[in-house]
């Protein structure tokens, strides 16, 4: 094994990841701000008060008020985080807490402004990070192919300490293409079009949209699952950055440069990931990489033997 | 030998420490959203998109798609009556119990045929009914079927002068400041074939709490744009100058405008 840097992440995907990382944390506390004003959801068209499937709730029993989430008929207290919260005047009623929502106070016109500026944030940030890595073909290289989806069990195997050796050609692993691809083409879809739901007037012209989500109340439920999809994707996101190597990865994200352990060249799909590492990034670092890969594999070798150095 | 509960309570401040440190970051963060918040230009700059959301979903639904209508089994059982309390004056109550000889629907302002409806006169004009969902900002959505004329059957009837392009809907609820409600709709709502002027709500005449005797639908919105009461109507070129001159009760408390999402 040797080491080599090599550059990792293009301009416009470096830039967008942290415009996006922003966004998301804006519009996922807007977001709870606006839940705030009627914390329960709900199947369906229409909210039926006892129809609820969960409910953030505080309770008042002589004087002592205490917070509960409850979801199908199933109740757990949870004062203190959900549904009261301690403030200096003692216990407040409030679905989620005043330090996860923006703004810190009760105000959904306020939440609703901070959410709709960064609702299209997110969705123009994602549009130039989706259109210019399709073209550049950096995209594709994330995305699972059907024969990389056989190698995920092998690779929860590997991470579980179970297989020893991983199951990844090339640079990314079969795990992280599927989270990346999901993400991509099923998260943001499902959460950008459940909250294009919630709008009448886009209700008015596309009569399918909540009915696709089973109504616009069931379209509100989704928008909310979905919102913790994202956070539950960001916690395996930066805890795999964490266990991956911070410095190494952060540094990749905002120079772009990426040290790669570079397995013997006797190992098979090695050129050829070489050859891809090179395709979307400054023109003179790619026109190098390209005429090394081209050649045989010794080549290659020491190629990447002088960048190193 | 160490002492183990040293190293427990070690472990211990260690986790108080992470904890306060977390708590204060956290207030550090309320504290920064709440004071961008409070700055005129970081709100008017998020305030941008109103306008932007406006154009875009006009233009991406046309002027004459319908909203969904529902049968008359998805009615909601329950439907929350949102708001301003009912204007409980004694006036009201009375012409209430009294079947509304008294009130009258006075439209004036930018038109050429300025006149009052009586609630007899309003019933006599074409109606439509619709079975629809309503949406509340706050999150909840209640279905319920709604007969009224609609506002460009009355429009036609004052004949709108070519600079008017706003409807004000003056109303007889009021906040606890005393803050009477109103709310304003540019023609293109205004006109849309499913805002009317509803006088009956499930087959019933307007319930006071919904807004009796006369209440606005207009389904490409939000309810908090529907005024409740109605007692007039003024076609005007601009809403600037009237009570906070933000064109609404409640866009004069920060709310857009626009309430189309």
């Amino acid at each position: 094994m040797m080491k080599s840097p090599t550059y990792r992440h293009n301009r416009i995907t470096r830039l967008t990841h942290w415009i996006n990382a922003l966004a998301l944390v804006i519009l996922f506390m807007s977001g709870l701000q606006i839940f705030n004003a009627f914390p329960h959801l709900h199947w369906g068209s229409k909210a039926e008060p006892e129809e609820a499937f969960f409910s953030i709730i505080a309770t008042n029993e002589e004087g002592e008020i205490k917070g509960f989430v409850q979801i199908y008929g199933w109740s757990v207290e949870t004062t203190g985080i959900l549904g009261v919260q301690n403030t200096e005047r003692g216990p407040s009623p409030r679905a989620f807490p005043s330090w996860i929502t923006i703004p810190g106070y009760f105000w959904l016109a306020g939440g609703r402004r901070w959410h709709f500026f960064f609702a299209w944030v997110f969705v123009l940030n994602g549009l130039l990070y989706f259109v210019y890595n399709m073209a550049s073909g950096h995209l594709r290289r994330l995305l699972i192919t059907p024969k990389e989806l056989l190698r995920v069990p092998s690779m929860v195997l590997h991470y579980l300490f179970l297989r020893r050796e991983s199951p990844q050609h090339g640079e990314y692993n079969p795990l992280q293409k599927l989270a990346y691809t999901a993400v991509v083409f099923l998260l943001t879809p499902l959460i950008i079009l459940s909250g294009l739901a919630l709008s009448p007037q886009m209700d008015v012209a596309f009569n399918w949209l909540p009915a696709m989500f089973g109504g616009r109340q069931a379209a509100r439920t989704f928008h909310f699952l979905a919102t913790f999809l994202f956070l539950l994707f960001t916690f395996g996101h930066v805890l795999m950055v964490l266990a991956k190597g911070p410095i190494n990865n952060m540094r990749s994200i905002i120079t772009g440069w990426h040290t790669q352990k570079i397995p013997d060249l006797a190992e098979p799909g090695l050129s050829q990931a070489v050859v891809e590492k090179a395709t979307d990034d400054d023109r003179a670092i790619t026109e190098t990489k390209i005429r090394l890969a081209d050649g045989e594999g010794k080549q290659v070798k020491e190629g990447i033997k002088n960048e190193g150095s | 030998m160490k002492d183990p509960s040293s190293a427990i309570s070690r472990r211990k401040a260690l986790l108080l420490a992470l904890q306060g440190a977390g708590a204060l970051v956290m207030a550090g963060c309320e504290n920064i959203f709440n004071q961008l918040h409070g700055n005129e230009r970081v709100l008017s700059i998020l305030e941008s998109t109103e306008g932007l959301n406006r154009r875009v979903q006009r233009f991406l639904t046309g002027r004459d798609s319908l909203a969904q209508e529902f049968s008359e089994k998805e009615i909601s059982r329950y439907f929350k009556p949102n708001g301003n309390p009912p204007p409980l004056t004694n006036e009201y109550i009375q012409d209430a119990l009294n079947g509304w000889p008294i009130w009258r629907l006075e439209v004036a302002g930018l038109v050429n045929n300025p006149r009052q409806f009586s609630l007899d006169d309003l019933k006599s004009l074409p109606s439509r009914t619709q079975i629809t969902r309503h949406d509340c900002v706050e999150g909840w959505s209640a279905i319920a079927r709604w007969k009224g004329v609609p506002l460009s059957e009355v429009l036609k009837r004052v004949q709108p002068k070519a600079e008017a392009r706003y409807v004000i809907f003056l109303c007889l609820d009021s906040d606890r400041a005393g803050n009477l409600y109103y709310e304003s709709l540019d023609l293109y709502d205004a006109t849309h074939p499913q805002t009317i002027l509803a006088y009956e709500m499930n087959n019933q005449l307007l319930p006071i709490e919904h807004g009796a005797p006369l209440r606005l639908r207009v389904e490409t919105q939000l309810g908090y744009k529907m005024a409740k009461y109605i007692l007039g109507l003024e076609l005007v070129a601009s809403y600037r100058e009237i009570a906070g001159g933000k064109g609404g009760y409640w866009q004069d408390q920060g709310y857009a405008w626009y309430a189309g999402i």
